[in-house]
Order: C-alpha cells, then sequence, then structure tokens
C-alpha cells in the first residue's frame, strides 16, 4: 500500500512531464481505439456466420447489379424447380431508386435514396430490423401496416428525415435521378427505428413497378431504359452452409439466368469481396499505422522514464542501502510507467468511446457501404492493454538500468 | 568496555578499483576491529578510502581480498539479495547529503526501511513515531524534506537510520554539510543513541569536533590506518 502511495508521489514528482507522458499516451491510444473499432467492424461483418444465412444475389459481371425483374420471383425460390430442391426459408427484393426534391437543383439535404421492397420484408428480412425488441419491432409492424393500404407510403430515415427537413405525414415528390423521369409522390408513414437506417429511406416496390409500366403510354410505345434493369439484389435466407452451397448450385445451373447471368455469394462473402478494393488499406492500418502507434508511444514512456530514472539514480542507491531489493526498485519504476499507462489508456478510450458514440454518432469513415463505425466496449479493454504493453515495452530498460545501480559507484561520486 | 566478540571485525582487506587498464588500490591489507557499543571515529585525507571502508562494512560493496564480519555474521560472502535484508534488519546508514526522497514526508521518509520488513501497519507506525520522537521530530511528521533546515533533515535521516533498531550505525560525515550549531545537535544525538542505546558507531568525518566525541580515533591514509588516539585496551592490529 505504502509502496502504491511511494509510485503514486513520484509521478507527481515532475507533474508536467508526467501529464506530457500521459497526454501523449492518449492521443496515441485514441488513435489506435479509431482505427481498430474500425478493423474490429469489418472483420465482423466479413467473419462467416455459420447459422440463418442471407445469400445475395446480384448480376455477375456488372456493378451496379442490375437485373430483369422477371428473375424477382424464381430467384425468391432459390430457382427451386424438382421436388427435391432446397427452398429458401425467405427472401426480399431490392430495387434503389434515388430522388431529389428539387428538379433542377439537387443538393445531399434535398435528395433521398430508398429501397423499393415488399413492406413486410422490412420485418423480416432487413439486417438488424429481423432482429428488434419487441416493442421496437411492434412499432415498426404499425408502420409497415400503413405501408400495406398504400402504394405512395413511404418510412424514411430520422437523420434523413430531418435533412429533407419534413416529417412523419407530410407528402412529398421526387424527382427521379437513377430512374430519369420517373416521379414519385410519397406520403411519409414513419421512420425507421434508430440504427443502421437513419438514412435510408423504403417504399412499396409495387409502386415503383407501376410507374415504370405507366412510361410507355407516355412515351410512343417505347419502354423506360431501365425496365429491363430494375431488379438490384435478391436476399435469400437459407437455415445453413449447406443450405446456401445448394440453392448457389440451383441458382448457377438454372438455364432462367443467362442473360444477364448472376451470382450467388454469403453476405459477408459479399461483402470480403467488395472490400477487396480496400484491401490494401485495410492491411495498412492493421500492420502499419497500428504497430506504429506501439511503437511510437512505448518511445515516448522510454524517453521520460529513463530521464526520470537518470535523475534518480542516487535516490534508487539510496533506496538499495535502506534494505531495498534490486526487483523493488525494479517495481517501483514499473509500477510508474504502469500505473501512468494504464490510467491514461484507459481515460483515453473511455473518452473516445463516450464521445465517438453518444456526441459524435460515430467516425464518419466511409468505406465500402459502412457510414460510419462505432467504438466497441471492448476498447476499454485495448486502452488499458495498450497501456500496460507499451509501458512495459518502455520502462523495461530503464527500470532494469534502476534495479543495477551500484550502491557504491553512486556515492563514489557523491563523497 | 568488555571483550565479547567483535561488533565489526575487517579482516586483512584489501580492495582495488579496475580503471581501464589501471588498477587503483584503495584498501590495503586493512584490518579493524569495532566492539559492540564502541563509537570509532575515522578520519583521513580525501580520497584515503575511508567512504570505500564504510561501504564494505555496510555490506554495499565486497572486499577484492579479505574478510569483513558484522555481529558474528561473514558478510563479505553473502549475496546481494541476502546483504539487503542483513542490512534492513542490523545497519543504519547515516549520509552526508541527507538523502531523504524528497516526495515523501518525514514520516514516510523514516518508514521505508520498515516496508522492507513484515509489519503490521500499527507496528510501523509505532516505530517510526518512537524514532521521529527520538531525534526530537514529533512535531514534523507531515514535513517534506523541503519545508526542513538541513539540521532537522539530518535527523530525519537518523531516525531513518534507527528506525530499524539495528545494532550498528555507520555515518558518513554526518555534520560535513552542517552549521556548527546543528553538528552539535548531531553529534549530541549519536552520543545520546551510543550511550542510551548501546548502538555501535562507526563515524567518518573531517570534523575535529566530531572526532573528539568518538572513544577511539582512527587515521586512514593510503588504504592503511596510520595510527589512533586513545588506544583500546586490548590493542588493535595495524
Ligand atoms: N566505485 C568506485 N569505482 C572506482 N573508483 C572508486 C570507487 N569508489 C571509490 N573509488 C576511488 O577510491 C578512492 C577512495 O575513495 P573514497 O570515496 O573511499 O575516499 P574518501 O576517503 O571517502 O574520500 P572523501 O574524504 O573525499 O570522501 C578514490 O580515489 C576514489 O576515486
Ligand atoms: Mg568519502
Amino acid at each position: 500500500m505504502t509502496f502504491l502511495l511511494l509510485i503514486v508521489k513520484n509521478l507527481t514528482r515532475n507533474k508536467i512531464r508526467s501529464v506530457v507522458t500521459a497526454l501523449s499516451t492518449m492521443v496515441l491510444v485514441f488513435v489506435c481505439t479509431l482505427v481498430w473499432s474500425i478493423l474490429a467492424f469489418l472483420d465482423s461483418v466479413t467473419a462467416e456466420q455459420s447459422q440463418n444465412l442471407k445469400a445475395i444475389v446480384t448480376e455477375r459481371w456488372q456493378l451496379p447489379s442490375q437485373m430483369p425483374f422477371a428473375y424477382a420471383s424464381s430467384l425468391s425460390e432459390g430457382a427451386a424447380s424438382d421436388p427435391d430442391d432446397v427452398q429458401p426459408e425467405d427472401a426480399m427484393t431490392w430495387q434503389f431508386y434515388g430522388g431529389s426534391l428539387d428538379p433542377k437543383n439537387r443538393t445531399r439535404d434535398n435528395s433521398l435514396f430508398a429501397f423499393g421492397l415488399e413492406p413486410d420484408k422490412l420485418l423480416t428480412m432487413m439486417d438488424e430490423l429481423d432482429e428488434l425488441p419487441p416493442e421496437r419491432k411492434a412499432e415498426l409492424a404499425a408502420v409497415v401496416d400503413k405501408m400495406r393500404g398504400n402504394r405512395q407510403a413511404l418510412i424514411v430515415g430520422r437523420n434523413r428525415l430531418a435533412a429533407i427537413n419534413k416529417q412523419v405525414g407530410e407528402r412529398i415528390k421526387l424527382f427521379g435521378l437513377n430512374y430519369r423521369e420517373i416521379d414519385l409522390e410519397f406520403e411519409i408513414v414513419g421512420v425507421f427505428p434508430e440504427g443502421r437506417y437513419d438514412n435510408a429511406a423504403a417504399f412499396d416496390r409495387e409502386y415503383l413497378l407501376a410507374a415504370l409500366d405507366a412510361w410507355p403510354a407516355t412515351h410512343n410505345g417505347r419502354p423506360h431504359p431501365l425496365a429491363e434493369k430494375t431488379l438490384n439484389l435478391v436476399w435469400l435466407r437459407v437455415p445453413d452452409m449447406q443450405a446456401f452451397t445448394q440453392v448457389d448450385q440451383q441458382i448457377e445451373e438454372s438455364p432462367l439466368y443467362a442473360s444477364p447471368s448472376v451470382k450467388c455469394e454469403t453476405a459477408s462473402s459479399g461483402r470480403a469481396s467488395f472490400l477487396e478494393a480496400y484491401r490494401d488499406l485495410i492491411w495498412g492500418m492493421r500492420w502499419l499505422l497500428g504497430p506504429a502507434i506501439l511503437v511510437t508511444l512505448a518511445l515516448v514512456i522510454a524517453n521520460a522514464i529513463s530521464i526520470s530514472v537518470r535523475e534518480r539514480r542516487t535516490e534508487f542507491a539510496v533506496l538499495k542501502v535502506l534494505g531495498f531489493r534490486s526487483h523493488h526498485v525494479l517495481l517501483l519504476v514499473l509500477g510508474e510507467a504502469l500505473l501512468l499507462g494504464v490510467t491514461a489508456g484507459l481515460l483515453s478510450a473511455g473518452l473516445t468511446y463516450y464521445f465517438v458514440n453518444n456526441v459524435a454518432g460515430g467516425i464518419p469513415f466511409p468505406i465500402a457501404f459502412f457510414q460510419a463505425f462505432y467504438i466497441p466496449l471492448d476498447a476499454l479493454g485495448w486502452g488499458a492493454g495498450i497501456g500496460v504493453l507499451t509501458a512495459l515495452l518502455g520502462s523495461a530498460l530503464p527500470a532494469w538500468s534502476a534495479r543495477s545501480v551500484s550502491v557504491s559507484d553512486v556515492f563514489a561520486k557523491v563523497a | 568496555m568488555n571483550g565479547k566478540q567483535p561488533m565489526v571485525l575487517v579482516d586483512r582487506v584489501h580492495k582495488f578499483y579496475q580503471r581501464g587498464s589501471e588498477r587503483l588500490d584503495v584498501l590495503d591489507g586493512l584490518t579493524l576491529e569495532v566492539r559492540e557499543g564502541e563509537f570509532v571515529g575515522l578520519m583521513g585525507p580525501s580520497g584515503s578510502g575511508k567512504t570505500t571502508l564504510l561501504n564494505l562494512i555496510a555490506g554495499l560493496d565486497k572486499p577484492s581480498q579479505g574478510e569483513v564480519w558484522v555481529g558474528g555474521q561473514r558478510i563479505s560472502s553473502m549475496s546481494e539479495s541476502q546483504l539487503a535484508r542483513w542490512r534492513t534488519a542490523h545497519l543504519g546508514f547515516i549520509f552526508q547529503f541527507y538523502h531523504l526522497l524528497p516526495v515523501l514526508s518525514a514520516y514516510e521518509n523514516v518508514e521505508l526501511p520498515l516496508l522492507m520488513l513484515h509489519l503490521t501497519a500499527s507496528q510501523r507506525r509505532q516505530q517510526v513515531l518512537t524514532a521521529l520522537e527520538l531525534v526530537g521530530l514529533a512535531d514534523r511528521l507531515k514535513h517534506r524534506p523541503g519545508q526542513l533546515s538541513g539540521g532537522q533533515q539530518q535527523r530525519v535521516g537518523i531516525a531513518r537510520a534507527i528506525v530499524t533498531d539495528p545494532s550498528l550505525i555507520v555515518a558518513d560525515e554526518p555534520t560535513g554539510d552542517l552549521d556548527a550549531k546543528s553538528a552539535v545537535e548531531i553529534l549530541d544525538l549519536l552520543e545520546e543513541l551510543r550511550k542510551s542505546l548501546h548502538k555501535t558507531i562507526v563515524l567518518v568525518t573531517h570534523d575535529p569536533r566530531a572526532a573528539e566525541r568518538a572513544d577511539r580515533l582512527l587515521h586512514l591514509d593510503k588504504g592503511r590506518l596510520a595510527g589512533q588516539q586513545q588506544p583500546s585496551p586490548e590493542g588493535v592490529p595495524g
């Protein structure tokens, strides 16, 4: 106990140095926490789920994927043609419609990106929404109910709603961005539960299909240029990897999807292949930036501790005269570094956790299709861990030299 | 005094330091006996090896040749950690420049050696208070070294040296950094320790007033003991 007190008191000896060391630890732990949060998130989304998989069907050779809507119903059944074939447990189709409130002057704040889908699938197939706690789920179900009877119903994420400055109950007209001249009028009937879809919107796919069907009537019988390219994705829910493989094979072998041909992936393999483009960046973050920060931090601590050890050689000699053994002196120095490192690391990770998640609303680091990243609670462990590791690395040498102080050498000079 | 086994026995000790290719002989076959309860003064020109001898007696350094016995134990063959343990229990060291830890209060400085012993907090407290009372600083427990005069700091140093109740106290020019008045107070205190607590004291000094207090005064010159005032009844070789 008194030993700990001695460690604490030693840290207060040169307050500026301790504070500067603590601050540099905090800054570097902060950067590490951000970097690792992103990496941990990317790892988690590319880690293969073994149960309850979602298979994603897209056009094979084109990005963005644009399939004919005629594919929708057979793909939703996993291209099952034989009684022995595996049928997906559930399925949904995705059609992406972008529109702007102002046809002439399009800005980030007056445009909207919406998914055309079957409203029921909001409850059963969408990531996160299919796992809502009961009350939130009931709220969403109420919104979905309103969408069923009303093709023009639109559900919007709360951030997007605020950005376009509208409220639930208002009507809006969107001028088509990707679907040229397909302008759709909507009634905003509800908002997404807070979270992943804060910037998204969704509506009944029938509305878009009907608009496309009506197009030739006003355009000399010519179809809309995207009429045969309106199906962007199909998601299939399969119970396990074996079912996935089978469905994949059924789709692969089906004659229905010749032109354009399609491919089937799991969500994580789909994301992983998408992230391929960022491979070098991610590799660099993981293996260059992370370690570089740790090394820098270890050096900062080593510098501070070795200065303080050099200043205190006489003191360590005195402690030895009083009967402190070498390992006590070693512990004294290590303890100082550890205490500083752990405190600063925890504090930094804690503050980062709080401010990034609760105040800033995530790290704005748009990579692939992820908009923002959140700090996991694990970060507190990382912070303390980085503190311990770098403190040990940085203070090992100075602590060893303190431990090896020879009393007679020190006092030969003093006397 | 009495003729029991000596408190300190330095037996034909050589000490040399290697500096590159050069060998510096500091102690040259020195033999010395200090009886229990004796107050021995050690004088000599600068560089004559006084501190070196004191360090050998305190187990802070090892002789190149010969043996050092203290309180019946051959400390010259103990390991570093044995020596550290031995020092805590049996030896008090008083420095010229006090060497108190500046971040600790007088109380905490005195408590330091006790941390190496298995004592309860209240036992430690009892011993610290006793030691500080003995040196007359019971009213300065919370003061840091920077808030104490040189004489007071040295008294804290003495309290720290006696707090584990060692039988041998060595002091390297304990009055060297003090004004005349404080020096006298410190010397009075050392004499008091010897008289009432029967401590054995070896004192290195340049100060004739300090030398006066010793039962026996030794002169070290070029690594040898030159002569002795007030020779002891038994006589000491050298
Ligand atoms: N650890 C050491 N390494 C090398 N040389 C040393 C060491 N300790 C002492 N010496 C040398 O040994 C000699 C005696 O030193 P010592 O400190 O014992 O003298 P001293 O009598 O105490 O002198 P002073 O009165 O100045 O304190 C000196 O020449 C000193 O430089
Ligand atoms: Mg000396």
